[in-house]
């Protein structure tokens, strides 16, 4: 199953652009242009996955990422901004997220960010609820 | 209150879950190695990271403020990943970390910062008013006119200083920085099309920002009281002087905007016009180069009354391509010195002695087809020149003999040669409008006699000596420029100053027009480009011709002529020494270097972590410990370690953390066709290659040594506690592999990833010990550094311990140096012992390279 990636940026174009080359590589995405439309989205499909920008007119994706950690225990949040900020780097990973990654990243390494926090997450669940195992089987590493 | 925050969240945690009877452990043991490697990469990423801020730091490529502020972010949040998922490893085991990092965290922060050369100032002050002293307030090129006019009684067109401060207002309303900061930070290129696009968008940002009340009232209230005191409403020439300006090196030179001839009304629109032209693209470039700190350059701006000037230009006390000729040179042209500034048309020239009296020595009277003049309305205009004015001096003997004065008068004044702008305004008295120091290069020889290649074209003026060969790359408009290629030959019909945004590429500039005394000219000069101006024919020239300029010899050949060349252009990192790379040591003080080295010292615990680097290092040292212990403690039998059988049980153990087997197996024991560990397999290949011949004969005295050492030294312990202490034990998965190993005295540890995700792979191999004296352990260490050096590892050692590190390389490649390490830690044993007879050493030295050569051929075979 496609991980699904919830993206939240105000740049527009910067949104789509994203959303093209993460569809492309075989990902389910969804995109919000500011927090308060991101956290009304989350409660009708969870996503595995919050790609926020942390400067943002009205809520800031630090207080967004505060909000969905609260509401959504097991969605990772993974900060993806041009503000190279030690305090709010700080602040980010404090209140939860997953990583604080900084423009421009490369795609390949944005979906390796993501892949690692979609795991982490079946992870989480896993043992929250005691299931054995997430998707990614046992034992299928080749010699 | 970070802090605070971070001990909040401690507390928020939420229990661990709870496993019910029946549960294999599974679940759990994959979340702590999914923690672990999500440590493990953390821990690769703040390496990687430190050592590009280290690179950094050797100044030799200018970088900025982003790169900084970037790379302090990246590796802050590296560490905080370190720290928070040692602590999913082993929760609330080191509670004390989080404090520990946050301590460091914020000394960080503060040197970035770093202190901003500012204080408390007025919006706006008179221009009579400012003297030196106000420097940090309205730049210096203010306050260097503001003392011209009160200390000298110079002529100084009347008027008043938009301060440092109020720049400081106009940002702080807007919330300006942080936005500047991130679209600096987003771009983050070089290349031409991006820096003018990152300029562009900088300006706007700028030019629309809304000017606060009580900064558009003080503007205008000093105009009224302008007006009042000239008894006029006049039109208004703004000038940039930016805070920053005034360091020895830095000129500036034409960088920022002029707006002349602002009707009152516009005054406020024409400011922010000024103030935006921080981010042109030549003043982003300049800054870049010299390692100058863009947040902590405030951009000040003169407003004087406007000099409706009849003829004016610049002077210099001096020769500027030839320290040694002290004569005063003045470039003058009809209208309005910006004719000079820009390099816009040929000026007149004269020189002065500088003895009192000053006297003419010379002049070239040029052609000049037109001047600038201003435009009723507002503004300048060009207006052509006709007839017999166009071969008429620009100025009198006697004016260029006053302008001199006036220049000697400032070099007595404000000490060293100088350069300035100055008019004659209409009653015929010479106004000055500007003097700063004047940059100098020394003269370079005269170019070579070349026998049997003519020049494409000779002639022109060399405004900064050398010769440099290129392609011609002719550039009119912004949109040429964005195909500026590195190491062209930058040919221009007029010499204007925002070519200088390409200096930094250009082997050498060629101008059809201009003169000497352009900024496009200085700032040559200053970033030791050759430039030839004034050529005429070079307009004509082909594009992607290759050429050589010989700017001192005054010509243009075809092709590349060496012997021209000569010594390579002496690039000279004007970053080294300056406030962007003194911030970066500051910052690297706090994170880079390493204090927690033995883990079995007291002192390798949290309160001791004085670095970002020691956090890793501590860091990860336990993460490795506690998932060991954790898969020792919980006695999954699916988890158990496992010993290996290799023809008979062998003193080492297995843990397979995810997918390191093939099969699941069920009894004590695993076999190397069961291990689905490629890293390991390739390790034990290079273990297995070549027999072992022993331990080196050594000579009596080395033995008692030996034991000495064995019984006085406590500290020869593995990082973990005992039974396991004699034991070598390996952690897998398919693609990861960590090896505690310990023999005799001699303990190594290898830790590698070696996965799809190449950049994500690295290899660390630290070993330590022996049982001879420390220089003999050393020498030792030493030796096996020197091996892996020449073989690509990041080699650092202390005493008689070193880790080598490899990073981001094809998985293949890094198994072919797994094999290398494997080998290294069986037949680098109890070396150590021979370390003080240079001829054995170099007998084991060629054994060892020998071997290391067979191995990497793929020679021999392997174990498995």
């Amino acid at each position: 199953m496609a991980i699904k990636v919830l993206l939240v940026d105000d740049e527009t174009s910067f949104v789509e652009t994203l959303k093209r080359r993460l569809t492309l590589r075989r990902l389910e995405v969804l995109t919000a242009a500011s927090a308060a439309e991101a956290l009304a989205l989350l409660s009708e499909q969870e996503p595995d996955v919050v790609v926020l920008d942390v400067r943002m007119p009205g809520m800031s994706g630090i207080e967004a990422t505060r909000e969905i950690r609260r509401t959504h225990p097991t969605v990772e949040v993974i900060l993806l901004t041009g503000h190279a900020s030690l305090e709010a780097s700080m602040e980010g990973m404090t209140m939860g997220a997953f990583d604080y990654l900084l423009k421009p990243v490369s795609i390949d390494e944005l979906i390796f960010k993501i892949e690692d926090a979609h795991r982490r997450r079946n992870l989480r669940r896993a043992g929250t609820e005691g299931e054995p195992g997430g998707p990614d089987g046992h034992g299928g590493g080749g010699g | 209150m970070l802090l605070e925050r971070l001990r909040g969240w401690l507390r928020r945690r939420a229990p661990q879950p709870a496993h019910g009877a029946g549960d294999d452990g599974t679940s759990l043991f994959r979340e702590r190695y999914h923690a672990l490697r999500l440590l493990l990469a953390a821990n690769n990423k703040a390496l990687d990271t430190m050592a590009e801020m280290e690179l950094a730091a050797r100044a030799e490529e200018p970088f900025g403020m982003a790169f900084v502020h970037s790379r302090c972010t990246a590796v802050g949040v590296s560490v905080y990943a370190m720290v928070r998922h040692l602590d999913e490893l082993a929760p609330g085991s080191y509670p004390e970390l989080f404090p520990a990092l946050s301590a460091i965290q914020d000394r960080i922060r503060e040197a970035v910062a770093g202190r901003k050369p500012r204080r408390e100032a007025p919006l706006v002050v008179p221009l009579a008013a400012v003297d030196r002293g106000w420097t940090p307030d309205v730049g210096s090129k203010m306050a260097t006119l503001g003392e011209a006019a009160g200390l000298l009684g110079l002529n100084v067109p009347p008027g008043f200083v938009i301060t440092g401060a109020a720049y400081e207002l106009l940002l702080a309303h807007n919330d300006l920085q942080p936005e500047i900061d991130r679209l600096i930070q987003t771009s983050d290129s070089d290349e031409p099309a991006e820096i003018f696009a990152l300029s562009s968008r900088l300006r706007q940002l700028v030019v629309h920002a809304e000017v606060p009340a009580a900064l558009a009232d003080a503007i205008a209230g000093a105009y009224e009281a302008l007006a009042a005191a000239v008894g006029s409403r006049p039109a208004i020439a703004l000038r940039s002087s930016a805070v920053g300006e005034d360091s020895a090196e830095a000129s500036f030179a034409g960088q920022y905007a002029t707006e002349l001839n602002i009707r009152p009304e516009h005054l406020v629109d024409a400011y922010r016009q000024v103030v935006a032209s921080k981010y042109s693209p030549q003043a982003m470039q300049y800054r870049l180069q010299r390692g100058l700190r863009d947040d902590w350059l405030a951009m000040c701006v003169g407003c004087m009354a406007m000099v409706d000037a009849r003829a004016g230009g610049v002077a210099y006390t001096a020769n500027p391509g030839d320290p040694t000729d002290r004569r005063v040179v003045i470039s003058a042209a009809l209208g309005l010195p910006k004719a000079v500034v820009d390099g816009r048309f040929v000026a007149d020239e004269f020189i002065l002695s500088r003895e009192r009296p000053v006297r003419l020595a010379a002049r070239h009277i040029a052609a000049k087809p037109g001047r600038l003049t201003l435009d009723p309305a507002e503004g300048v205009v060009r207006e052509e020149v006709v007839g017999a004015q166009q071969t008429a001096p620009a100025v009198s003997d006697a004016e260029a003999v006053s302008v001199a004065e006036i220049a000697l008068a400032l070099e007595d004044h404000f000490g060293g040669p100088q350069d300035i702008e100055w008019a004659v305004d209409p009653d015929g008295e010479v106004v000055v409008l500007q003097s700063r120091p004047l940059q100098q290069v020394a003269a370079a020889a005269p170019g070579a006699e070349l026998a049997g290649v003519s020049p494409l074209l000779a002639g022109g003026l060399c405004v900064s000596p050398g010769a440099a060969a290129g392609r011609v790359s002719r550039v009119e408009r912004d949109s040429d420029a964005l195909r500026f290629g590195d190491g062209a030959v930058l040919v221009v019909q007029h010499p204007l100053p925002r070519w200088a945004a390409l200096l930094p590429r250009a082997a050498a500039v060629v101008a059809a027009g201009g003169g000497i005394a352009g900024h496009l000219a200085t700032v040559a000069r200053e970033s030791g480009v050759p430039a030839l101006f004034g050529l005429a024919g070079a307009e004509a020239l082909e594009e992607g011709l290759e050429i050589t300029v010989d700017a001192s010899g005054r010509a243009l050949y075809p092709g590349r002529i060496d012997a021209l060349l000569g010594a390579e252009r002496r690039h000279a990192s004007a970053i080294a020494g300056s406030p962007v790379h003194a911030t970066l040591l500051d910052a690297l003080a706090l994170i880079a270097p390493l204090n927690l080295l033995d883990p079995s010292d007291v002192s390798f615990r949290p309160a001791s972590c004085r670095t970002l680097h020691d956090i890793t290092r501590f860091c990860h040292e336990k993460a490795v410990r506690e998932m060991f212990d954790f898969g020792r403690q919980h006695r999954f039998p699916k988890h158990e370690s496992k010993q290996l059988y290799h023809n008979v049980p062998m003193q080492w153990w297995v843990l397979d953390l995810e997918d390191g087997f093939n099969r699941p197996l069920t009894g004590k024991y695993v076999r190397l066709a069961d291990i689905g560990c490629r890293p390991m397999l390739a390790l034990w290949r290079g273990m297995v290659a070549v027999p072992w011949e022993g331990p080196p004969a050594m000579s009596g005295r080395g033995f008692a040594s030996v034991l000495f050492e064995a019984t006085a030294n406590p500290a020869l312990a593995t990082p973990f506690r005992k039974p396991y202490a004699q034991q070598n034990y390996f952690m897998i998965s398919s693609t990861f592999m960590n090896l505690q190993s310990r023999f005799g005295f001699h303990f190594a540890a290898v830790e590698t990833v070696a996965g799809e995700r190449d950049h994500e792979n690295y290899l660390g191999f630290s070993f330590k010990g022996g049982a001879a004296d420390l220089e003999r352990r050393a020498g030792r260490v030493a030796m096996i550094c020197e091996i892996l050096e020449e073989r690509g590892f990041a080699v650092e050692a202390r005493e008689d311990h070193a880790t080598a590190r490899l990073a981001g390389l094809p998985a293949a490649v890094m198994e072919r140096q797994l094999e290398l390490v494997g080998y290294l830690i069986m037949h680098t044993r109890q070396l150590d012992m021979i370390m003080n007879d240079p001829a054995v050493v170099a007998h084991y030295r060629a054994k060892i390279v020998a071997d290391l050569e067979r191995i990497a051929s793929g020679e021999p075979g392997a174990g498995g």
